[in-house]
């Protein structure tokens, strides 16, 4: 028998290449915009659609899914058919991969820009788009599957089993945190409740990092690191093992997110252990990098691609030394809610993804178009500039977070707040202007490979199928001499899909079992109630602004947060919210308690111009809430869906919902009248003052007696 | 916390997955060489002739 | 210009990277030590598989020896080839062959690039640690032959022996992974679902809590059934042999652990200890896992079979035909080739036989065998070709029987391991303190008799002791590896720590077995002299000739008439119209003289004697510093099968107290250690050759020496590269560490079973508790044999 010639399909690496450098810059802007207009609240231009709050979920989003998602699929397309020395199992779904991929990133963006969320924080997008994500990750993995089956060598190199882990769990993941209930074609309802949502979605959250911004890149690094560095990995059975491990102890580390949270202690102590757990397999892996380049540094030093590498690897070891540091709960009582979350994050971001993610273009490139790097030079210019990027961006947050952290937790020796919360933020501004420079410097380096990168495939020309040739696998005959078996060998990447298959089947089925979860919601708290119309109406506002963003809704049980919002939170008082609101920053003040803290006038006026009623204030002005009308035509859908989700309200409520928010409504407006506040009923501001002065009030009615 | 049942079954049920895929993998010999499969990723199959028209044509 | 060359900068060969400044092969720009490298590049350049070279430098192997046409003709006969074949089907075959040649990423590229150069070949896959290749070809128009052939031209000639035939591949036996592997899985779920056990859980979820115990039952029901059965098979083992080993105790421990938390769970009064149990038997398997890693590239169990080719050359009528060794007859004639085993003892009856004994012997020296001698099997022809006819058959040849007395030495148990010993002490007194704990609580309050005795018995268990034994031992076998000392299994360390004399073999062993050390006495010999010597020398193909053309370290191609070889006297012919006798003194000076010592040898122009070569088994770099030092702390004993021409030497060496003993055959060597052994000494005996082959099996610890570690060695304890035999005493100390780390490690475990026995016999031991010793002890143990083993082996100046 010949050799079976074939070609490998470098078109598709090619696209996805382009959406990964078109999304990475995308993704960065939306980033700097943000960044500025946190101490430029102006920068909003006045229009709800440039404001943070609808342009920080595109920034996340168009950053971990369009930037490091095409930049996955990139290394894996690349990687997976020469590790299989097969072309992709169908070129059909390539590009039905490719594109639906790219549609969901534009159709992501527009839906959040004009506000529609689900409100669950790397989970914002509705319903459609969720379902559509599965149907692509099922033709990705068919087709990933698909190649493994007809690959001509027999070993599975470590990197393919990353990308295996990858499918499978981030399908699982995402089925699991999307259990929603549509109201509209783009509204929808968290399936789950408070506590529970927040547990789950930060068990997903979690995952999300550790299963599609890590496992997949991990894998990539085992690939690419030995060839850029033209070496095998220092220790292919530390690979081996490293694999193992990480896939058995990450899935449990998501509760540390809800540490001192309304969460039960033995689930926060759970995700502690877990994440300290993690050290070990991550360093695993670090070190297996690093090592990998030893003796080779002399290559390093004119090499700008292991260069990247090396940064990146390192800030892999440095984010998965944190995590588990910031998971400890003295250490996270401290960080949480503060900056120091957003420097930790973007250490992984900038470092880990975004620097390997450079390299890999930088090598893939000029592989692809058969050419050299037009300059390395500028490579190695951007090399510098992204990393003095980097500091810049880390160091003020780090900073930041820490002070304002301390700020918070001051008291005077009268036993009062030392400082008020706008203080703590106004402190720290110049560190956030520092911040937004380092991500322009870290642009800017983005910018230096854009042109370097375009130079390059000028003057190369696309290997669109890149032949290779390699004998057809050969049966496997067994050690033990059993003939059946290598059949049944054959067959196993089959039963693998399967499998997955199924489990993605199961994940279906759970969609059911939420409907028992619904008598775990039974209030605890006699005194909490569903939300009126109005309310509920007002809380799709505050979700669809964002305003979770930078308001939490968490007061943890320690003392300065206690003496500075009241009462902590209780798990009880969320059984109605679909989805939870905790929130995970606080660049504002937490709302947990805000419900008549201040008339309805001070909220009309705050929102129309933040600055008149705190002075020095950051948050932008909502003017348009005053002249937007509520979607009242939404209300009996909505009423419907949280009757579905077990939320009491009478049978036959949604008919007259409207009605009780109508009087609600008027009832406000009148209140604001007597401040000299002429503003019709049916306006935006009056469901947000509702809403907002009903937010963890409930627990204040309750009669003495329950109090514990 | 009803909840956690679905992450446990969930979680676990991918656990197992990937203990049949780590058992499987053993079985089948994947690791009886732990040199060789790092080394051969390293090796560059020299560039061949590039698919003629005709080729071309039956691929895409 | 042949003095240019050699005077010249040294030259490497393109293939194989030997300095090539003797004679240099030239083609392309690119040079070569010989033409058969030469051909190997030839055939790769032909084929476009240049990259071999860039891969990485001089990838190649020497080609200097040629390699007979007709060597592998024997495959294609088709009972041989059978018995070869792994898999047949009608149009695949599949073959593994063992290439000791393999050594770099170049062989791994270039063989699994054979296809290139046979397009028969589907796929070839090298197993890079067992250097070995996989190859899949179609043999409607390929042989057997054909692929061996193709491998040789290349240059990597397939390594067939004896015991391959019909061999199946080695049954590697995962099973301890899969365990492992499932321990792990149920373990670390086990633990999750036991946090709201640890952490107490809100009274309105107990619903939740009931659920969590119920989970962890049918979790650790595989770990309890399956990954546990590891333990309970040794343990029944030894309880066979009516021996109480380390796992006995465990066993219970695991037992009664498994039975009380199935009674609290099933009770609904606790949420039992499916952790610790889990987490107890992960470790302690993960510790077997590591103590077990094998060498796979190494065979501790070779037998004879391996030395011995897988068949050859019968001539019958007048027709040579290739014959597997089992199917010799006697009567039957043999043709043996140069360098070829004697597979049969036989008679001589054509051809000067040459033999080189050394492998069975450990006679240094070719013995010469005229016509009508009996010729041992096991011997290696050196020279032309000879004819023997066989009057045993191979099973009952000398070598054979040598071979088979050996089998009847008793193979070696560990039960006496100092570790079971001590495990029983501790748990005797773990009883003890049960029945203590026990009997207080009977007064006190008899309800709580049985939570107290199983709680004691579940904290004291001596696993701690069997971890730090399994880690320390698989840290301690490591480290002897990256010293290229492999042992063939944990219980030989404690075997070595306690040996108390060591007994060497010389040649192969002390001395590298070659003659480089010659001194020249005599009148000076001139560069032209010189030059004659090499051209008649070089005529020969015995050792001695061989050794004397190194030291006249002259080239050219003088003509040579008349050249006459008197086999075990010498040589003698006509160089450039001088006459030249090189040989024994009786040949030279045609006058018998008393002293004849082989390892002189005279050298005569004209009839007029210049002088006299004298040489010397050259010894191992710093042996005999090793022997000096090592002689303080052990008492030694050589034994060789040379001559005494060595004795003096090794007197002034080590001294009047060491058994020195020459010309021993094997039997001698066996008989030697037997007898040490009844004077009650625990003996290690270093050796390298067939000959040693008893006595390495009958000593206490039988350590092979190899020049490099695909090399074959005699079945042993513990294969120990030659290069590092200086660094023996430093080997034996670390093994003797092992003990000290081992009982650290352990007492410090104790430490922890200490304060887990305090809340046992109070009857208060907590899941919790339980939960969170284990793992401490574990990890702590663990760090400990880790951190000292490898402190102990640097301070060693071990790698």
């Amino acid at each position: 028998m010949q050799v079976e010639k074939f070609y490998y399909d470098n078109q598709t690496v090619k696209n996805f290449a382009y959406a990964t450098i078109l999304w990475g810059v995308v993704g960065m802007l939306a980033g700097l915009l943000i960044a500025v207009q946190i101490y430029l609240p102006a920068a909003n231009f006045g229009l709800p659609l440039t404001t943070f709050g609808r342009v920080r979920p595109v920034h996340t989003n168009a950053v971990i899914f369009a930037f490091v998602g095409n930049g996955i699929f990139m290394g894996v397309y690349y990687s997976l058919q020469r590790l299989c020395k097969a072309r992709m199992f169908s070129d059909a779904l390539s590009k039905i991969h490719f594109w639906v991929w790219q549609l969901i990133i534009v159709a992501a963006a527009l839906t959040l820009l004009t506000g529609h969320t689900t409100g669950k924080e790397y989970a914002e997008l509705e319903w459609p788009i969720d379902i559509a994500i599965t149907l692509v990750w099922v033709v990705f993995g068919i087709n990933m599957f698909g190649t493994i089956l007809k690959r001509r060598e027999q070993h599975l190199y470590v990197a393919i089993w990353f990308y295996i882990a990858t499918w499978v769990t981030v399908a699982m993941l995402h089925i699991v945190n999307s259990f929603e209930i549509p109201v509209s074609f783009l509204k929808s309802y968290s399936w789950y409740a408070g506590v529970q949502d927040a547990l789950v979605q930060w068990w997903y959250g979690h995952n999300a990092v550790a299963f599609f911004l890590t496992t997949p890149y991990l894998g990539i690094m085992y690939y690419f690191l030995p060839k850029a560095a033209n070496r095998p990995v220092y220790s292919y059975r530390l690979s081996i093992i490293h694999f193992w491990a990480l896939i058995f102890i990450y899935i449990w580390a998501g509760p540390h997110h809800l540490l001192y949270t309304a969460l039960p202690d033995w689930a926060q102590s759970l995700g502690t252990v877990f994440s300290i757990m993690l050290i070990a397999p991550s360093w695993g892996g670090m070190l297996n990098g690093l090592f990998t380049l030893r003796g080779a540094w002399d290559k390093v030093r004119e090499d700008p691609i292991l260069k990247f590498m090396v940064v990146a690897i390192t800030c892999y070891g440095m984010a998965t030394f944190e995590g588990p540091m910031l998971s400890l709960k003295n250490v996270n009582a401290i960080t949480h809610f503060t900056d120091w979350t957003i420097a930790h994050v973007h250490i992984g971001a900038l470092g880990w993804n975004g620097f390997l993610t450079f390299a890999i273009l930088y090598w893939i490139i000029p592989k692809i178009f058969n050419t050299q790097l037009y300059s390395k030079k500028l490579a190695t210019t951007h090399f510098w500039v992204g990393t003095i990027g980097i500091v810049l961006y880390a160091v003020p947050m780090y900073w930041a977070g820490f002070t304002q952290a301390m700020m918070w937790k001051q008291f005077t020796e009268e036993g009062i707040l030392k400082y008020q919360f706008l203080e703590t933020v106004t402190h720290i501004v110049p560190m956030y202007v520092t911040r937004s420079l380092g991500g322009l410097i870290y642009l800017v380096g983005v910018f230096i490979m854009v042109y370097n990168l375009v130079k390059t495939i000028k003057s190369g020309q696309l290997a669109a199928n890149e032949a290779a040739e390699a004998p057809a696998l050969a049966d496997v005959v067994e050690t033990h001499g059993k003939q059946y078996w290598h059949k049944w060998i054959e067959k196993r990447p089959i039963q693998m899909l399967v499998i997955s298959l199924v489990l993605v089947a199961i994940g279906g089925l759970l969609e059911l079992v939420p409907t028992f979860l619904i008598k775990s919601n039974i209030p605890t708290i006699v005194s909490v109630k569903p939300y009126t119309p109005l309310e509920l109406q007002g809380r799709d506002i505050y979700i669809k602004e964002g305003c979770y963003l930078c308001h939490s809704q968490m007061v943890r049980p320690f003392r300065d947060e206690v003496a500075r919002y009241g009462e902590y939170s209780k798990a009880g008082e969320f059984v109605y919210d679909h989805p939870f609101q905790w929130g995970s920053k606080r660049t504002g003040p937490d709302l947990a308690r805000i419900g008549g803290k201040y008339p309805d006038s001070w909220h009309y006026n705050h929102m129309l111009e933040p600055q008149s009623m705190s002075p020095g204030s950051i948050m932008p002005s909502y003017a348009w809430m005053l002249d937007d009308a509520i979607d009242t035509a939404s209300t009996p859908a909505k009423i419907r869906a949280m009757k579905v989700l077990g939320v009491p309200y009478p049978d036959g409520y949604d008919q007259q919902a409207n009605a009780d928010l109508m009087k609600q409504a008027n009832a406000i407006s009148a209140n604001l009248k007597l401040d000299k506040i002429n503003t019709g009923a049916n306006k935006e501001i009056i469901a947000m003052i509702a809403y907002l002065q009903r937010v963890g009030s409930d627990i204040k009615l309750q009669p003495a007696s329950e109090k514990k | 916390m009803s909840v956690i049942i679905i992450l446990l079954i969930a979680s676990i049920s991918v656990a197992a997955l990937f203990l049949a895929a780590f058992i499987w993998s053993v079985r089948n010999g994947q690791y009886k060489d732990e040199i060789a499969p790092a080394v051969r990723i390293l090796f560059e199959d020299k560039p061949l002739e590039p698919p003629t028209k005709v080729e071309e044509a039956k691929l895409s | 210009m042949d003095k240019a060359i050699s005077k010249a900068v040294t030259v490497q060969c393109y293939h194989c990277g030997e300095d090539c400044s003797k004679e240099i092969i030239q083609t392309q720009e690119k040079s070569f030590c010989c033409s058969g490298c030469k051909m190997v590049y030839e055939i790769l350049q032909q084929n476009g598989l240049c990259d071999y070279y860039t891969i990485s430098n001089n990838p190649g192997k020497n080609q200097k020896t040629k390699v007979r046409e007709d060597k592998f003709s024997f495959l294609d006969d088709i009972k041989i080839a059978a018995s070869l074949i792994q898999y047949q089907d009608e149009e695949r075959t599949h073959v593994q062959f063992y290439l000791p040649q393999i050594h770099c990423s170049s062989c791994l590229w270039l063989l699994e690039n054979l296809h290139k150069l046979a397009p028969a070949v589907i796929s070839s896959k090298v197993d890079f640690e067992r250097r070995e290749v996989a190859i899949v070809f179609e043999h409607k128009n390929y042989s057997l032959r054909k692929v061996a052939e193709q491998l040789t031209a290349i240059g990597y000639e397939p390594y067939l022996s004896f015991n391959d035939m019909g061999k199946q591949l080695p049954k590697t036996d995962s099973s301890k992974i899969y365990k492992l592997g499932v321990a792990g899985f149920c373990f670390a779920n086990i633990m999750l679902m036991s946090f709201p056990e640890y952490f107490g859980i809100d009274a309105k979820e107990k619903d939740l809590l009931v659920l969590f115990r119920y989970a962890n039952l049918v979790l650790s029901v595989p770990v309890f059934f399956y990954s546990a059965t590891e333990f309970y098979n040794s343990a029944w083992k030894s309880l066979k042999h009516k021996f109480l080993n380390i796992d006995a105790p465990i066993v219970l421990a695991v037992w009664v652990t498994f039975a009380r938390s199935l009674y609290e769970v099933l009770s609904g009064t606790g949420g039992g200890y499916f952790d610790s149990m889990s987490g107890i038997v992960f470790f302690m398997l993960a510790g077997r896992v590591l103590q077990d890693k094998t060498y796979r590239q190494l065979s501790f169990e070779r037998d004879y079979t391996s030395y011995f080719p897988i068949a050859v050359t019968r001539i019958q009528d007048n027709q040579t035909a290739a014959v597997v060794l089992p199917d010799i007859k006697l009567n039957d004639t043999l043709l043996i080739h140069n360098e070829e085993l004697i597979p049969a003892d036989g008679i001589l009856t054509m051809g000067k036989a040459f033999i080189d004994y050394s492998f069975v012997t450990g006679e240094s020296e070719p013995v010469a065998k005229e016509m009508g001698e009996i010729v041992y099997a096991g011997g290696k022809q050196i020279g032309s070709n000879i004819e023997i006819l066989v009057i045993k058959e191979v099973a009952q040849s000398y070598l054979t029987r040598l071979w088979n007395k050996d089998e009847t030495t008793i193979e070696k148990t560990n039960e006496h391991s100092f570790v079971h010993l001590l495990s029983r002490y501790f748990t005797w007194i773990v009883f003890g303190i049960a029945i203590a704990g026990a009997t207080y609580w009977y007064f006190k309050d008899a309800d709580r008799i049985w939570n107290v005795i199983t709680a004691v018995l579940i904290i004291a268990c001596p696993c701690a002791l069997l971890l730090s034994n399994t880690f320390t031992n698989g840290n301690i076998l490591r480290r002897l590896g990256r010293n290229n000392f492999y042992l063939r299994n944990a219980q030989v360390i404690e075997d070595i720590a306690t040996a108390d004399t060591i007994v060497f073999d010389k040649t192969g062993t002390l001395t590298t077995g070659r003659y480089n050390d010659i001194q020249y006495e005599g009148a000076p010999v001139t560069w032209q002299q010189k030059q004659q010597l090499y051209a008649l020398a070089s005529q020969s193909t015995h050792p001695l000739s061989k050794a004397i053309v190194e030291w006249t370290g002259e080239t050219g191609s003088k003509k040579v008439n008349a050249f006459k070889e008197v086999p075990g006297y010498g040589i003698e012919g006509m160089v450039e119209g001088n006459f030249l006798l090189l040989g024994s003194k009786s040949f030279v000076t045609h006058q018998a003289s008393k002293e004849e010592n082989d390892s002189i040898v005279y050298f005569s122009i004209d009839e007029k004697l210049l002088g006299k070569f004298s040489f010397r088994n050259q010894y191992r770099k710093q042996i005999p510093d090793m022997l000096q030092f090592i002689n303080k702390k052990y008492a030694l004993a050589v034994l060789s099968g040379d001559n005494a021409g060595e004795e003096k030497y090794l007197r002034e060496l080590l001294g009047f107290n060491t058994h020195l003993m020459f010309n021993q055959n094997p039997s001698d060597k066996l008989q030697v250690i037997k007898r040490l052994q009844t004077q009650g000494k625990k003996i290690i005996m270093i050796g390298d050759g067939l000959n040693d082959a008893g006595a390495l099996q009958q000593a206490n610890v039988g350590i092979a020496i190899s020049e490099n570690n695909n090399h074959f060695t005699p079945a042993s304890d513990a294969i120990l590269s030659a290069w590092q035999l200086p660094k023996l005493y430093q080997l034996i100390q670390l093994c003797k560490i092992n003990k000290r780390v081992v009982m650290t490690a352990f007492v410090i475990s104790v430490i922890y079973n200490l304060i887990g026995l305090f809340f046992a016999v109070q009857g208060v031991l907590t899941p919790l508790i339980a939960a969170i010793l284990m793992p401490c002890s574990s990890l702590s143990i663990l760090l400990v044999t880790y951190g000292l083993s490898n402190f102990f082996g640097t301070r060693l100046g071990l790698k």
